[in-house]
């Protein structure tokens, strides 16, 4: 969970994309552990299957794109975003601080550790938001999407674990399909653009 | 046939006809399969309709498909949407098909997406699990996307963008919302596989944690909420009006937004009992409500984009529609009679300046001017539907937000009420202001005098017609259904527990 919400941080004081991308393969690994150990005790099929996929998807599949998209694109790193490196480091530490008191407060009925894990997945959801929100380049954006998907992961591993697959199912589809779009939108954007700068899809406005 | 089949053919059959369409070769038998489809898949949900009107409650799949009176109403509003708009779509494709602007490749995407948006928004209304209606958003999303690029363009890939970035990240709020709906559940003594079904969570609505509650139902309005096109999160909703085709955007204006509201609309009974009934969620609903309202009314004085003009009205219903579940009471009746008459209205409203864009070959309004001399049946289709949308008398919209009116003075509730006159006010004059000049003004030279074909003499007839006899006239049958669709809202109707097995 720490080193979680360390690749947070990193994420928010980095403006290369590659870098960004190994982070969010590692995040996709420790989520995959995350889920096996969440359930340790009593291990089945059904977790196996989901801490599984989450890897195969989150860490491997993820990364691979995102990488052809910028091989395609020749863009490597993040242009000015809205919100400088530095303040957004230090927004990260005092949501860490916020939602470890959060994780304190919050009447939840399961799970042991139950504060770190809340606060990690606080804290990786604001990661992502900050990302899709402040920088400029599309890519990044999709790269915030996807962890903020990957805070909701943990949220939802840790607080509803026990109820039917069908909630995690719809999580890796929602991201696959989401990340897929992307991909996809991104690639016609480039292609259709010359460039992969959200800042500049500003004709429609008003 | 039994019933439970029936709900699974409402969301199977259109799935169906999607998929054959993407194996026809020619775009006349891809618009028939979507007619056919939309057809068969409206037959069926009337079967469904009629049968919960009569009797009460359907369920199947052990009881995590379902369909009450609230959701039958949704059903009814949605079908006549999709058949409008489907009608609407062969005229209008069929014009672009002459200049070559659709050929197959356009068509089959089209359909397949067409109608993979309307087993969604069906899998949205019918489903009683929390879960699996998220994911009909979320698939409402992901289909409707592309077909506001069915043209691909600089403009609809940026809305295209914009949309999948907005709705995306919404959708994931609302799931967040959804897993602490479920997390506030926990330690009751309800099974695993039913604690998610929208009747569980009702009936024992008193006993979850209100904290955990009212955090989900924040997460819950701001995720669904965007997706309705509720102010501050409507951003990408004139974008995407826009850019897309004009059914598609009738579509959008005409259900998809009242598809994410309707999520809301089942989380306020849980919310309001969990909460003890002070009206927290209802007071939530109303401030978004009320600063939709407003917000509209501020861009849409300096509208210059005919279709942008119609999304910033959407914007403003919406917020109408917010305000009245918010305001409860008469208001929630208001709120959904609202709901019918917006998606309709809207619908001959985008549809009117869909096919005056292809006369004219232009959305801008300046160069639409003398609509009614060039081509008259869509140009009053549009100024009527202008009409209405303001609010003018003899049209029911009139009715419902005079509803709403009596609602917020039984509340003395004079704040909202003051912001609600005002922001319709200004939309009155701003939007009269740009339909005047539409209606009246001299055309340009060079655009032709256009004949208009029985077709569409129906299509822009029909709902004129609906709305001004709703206007005067509601039919005791209607006045039922919405009563007990308010009620389940209200929260004054017991949930019935696995509805009645056929």
């Amino acid at each position: 969970m720490i080193l979680l919400i360390l690749s947070d941080l990193a994420l928010l004081g980095m403006g290369v994309f590659g870098a960004h991308i190994s982070i969010v393969a590692v995040q996709g690994f420790v989520l995959g552990a995350f889920a096996l150990l969440s359930q340790y005790e009593h291990l089945t099929p059904r977790v196996g299957a989901i801490a599984l996929i989450t890897v195969a998807v989150k860490g491997v599949l993820f990364p691979y794109l995102l990488r052809r998209a910028i091989k395609d694109t020749e863009v490597v790193r993040e242009s000015k975003p809205y919100v400088g490196y530095n303040t957004s480091v230090m927004g990260g530490l005092v949501v860490v601080t916020v939602s470890l008191w959060l994780g304190v407060r919050l009447p939840f009925a399961a799970a042991v550790d139950m504060p770190l894990v809340v606060a990690s997945s606080i804290v990786t959801m604001f990661t992502g938001l900050m990302l899709t929100v402040t920088r400029r380049k599309t890519l990044t954006q999709c790269i915030g999407y996807i962890v903020f998907e990957n805070g909701i992961y943990i949220f939802g591993m840790a607080v509803a674990g026990e109820i039917p697959l069908l909630v995690e199912l719809g999580l890796l589809l929602d991201a696959c399909v989401a990340v897929l779009v992307m991909g996809i939108a991104i690639y016609r954007i480039s292609r259709e653009f010359d460039h992969m700068d959200a800042d500049k899809l500003r004709t429609l406005r008003g | 046939m039994s019933l439970d089949l029936v709900i699974w053919c409402m969301v199977l059959v259109p799935l169906a006809g999607g998929l054959l369409a993407l194996s026809r070769g020619a775009v006349r038998a891809v618009m028939l399969i979507v007619c056919g489809t939309v057809l068969i898949a409206g037959v069926f949900s009337g079967a469904a309709i009629f049968r919960v009107f009569t009797h009460g409650p359907l369920s199947a799949a052990d009881g995590w498909l379902f369909i009450d009176g609230l959701s039958a109403y949704n059903l009814v509003v949605m079908n006549l949407i999709f058949l409008l708009s489907t009608g609407f779509s062969v005229v209008y494709f069929a014009e672009e098909a002459r200049i070559g602007t659709f050929g197959l490749k356009q068509a089959r995407m089209f359909a397949s997406l067409w109608c993979g948006a309307m087993a969604a928004m069906t899998l949205v209304l019918v489903s009683n699990n929390l879960g699996l209606m998220w994911v009909g958003i979320e698939t409402t999303t992901l289909t409707t996307a592309f077909l506001i690029c069915v043209h691909e363009s600089r403009p609809s890939l940026e809305a295209m963008w914009k949309y999948i970035l907005i709705c995306s990240v919404g959708v994931a709020f609302a799931f967040m919302g959804t897993l602490l709906i479920a997390a506030s559940a926990q330690g009751l003594d309800i099974r695993t596989t039913d604690l998610l079904l929208w009747t569980t969570l009702r009936e024992h609505s008193v006993q979850l944690k209100p904290v955990l509650v009212k955090i989900a139902f924040i997460f819950l309005v701001v995720g669904y909420g965007a997706k309705a096109g509720l102010a501050p999160m409507h951003n990408w909703l004139p974008d995407a009006h826009s850019q897309a085709p004009s059914p598609v955007s009738a579509l959008f204006s005409g259900f998809m937004l009242n598809a994410a509201l309707y999520c809301i609309m089942r989380y306020l009974p849980i919310v309001e009992g969990a909460t003890g009934g002070v009206g927290w969620g209802t007071g939530i609903l109303s401030i978004f409500g009320l600063l939709s309202i407003v917000v509209a009314a501020a861009f849409i004085l300096f509208q210059q984009d005919i279709k942008r003009l119609l999304a910033y009205h959407s914007v403003e219903h919406i917020g109408i529609i917010a305000l009245g579940l918010g305001t409860g009471g008469l208001g929630t009746f208001a709120a959904l009679f609202h709901t019918l008459n917006h998606s309709v209205c809207k619908a001959l409203s985008f549809l009117a300046a869909g096919r005056l864009g292809q006369i004219f070959g232009s959305h801008d309004m300046k160069k639409l001017s003398g609509a009614l001399a060039i081509s008259p049946v869509w140009g009053w289709g549009l100024f009527a539907g202008i009409l209405a949308l303001v609010g003018l008398a003899p049209f029911s919209l009139f009715i419902s937000e005079f509803l709403l009116v009596k609602a917020l003075v039984d509340k003395s509730a004079w704040a909202p009420l003051v912001i609600f006159l005002a922001g319709v006010c200004i939309v009155f004059v701003g939007a009269l202001a740009h339909a005047i000049p539409i209606a009246w003004g001299a055309p340009e030279p060079g655009v032709r005098r256009q004949k208009a074909t029985g077709a569409e003499i129906a299509l822009v007839a029909l709902p004129l017609a609906l709305l001004a006899v709703l206007g005067v006239w509601m039919p005791v049958p209607l006045q039922h259904a919405i009563t007990g669709a308010a009620d389940i809202i209200r929260g004054l109707t017991p949930a019935t527990v696995q509805g009645v097995q056929p």
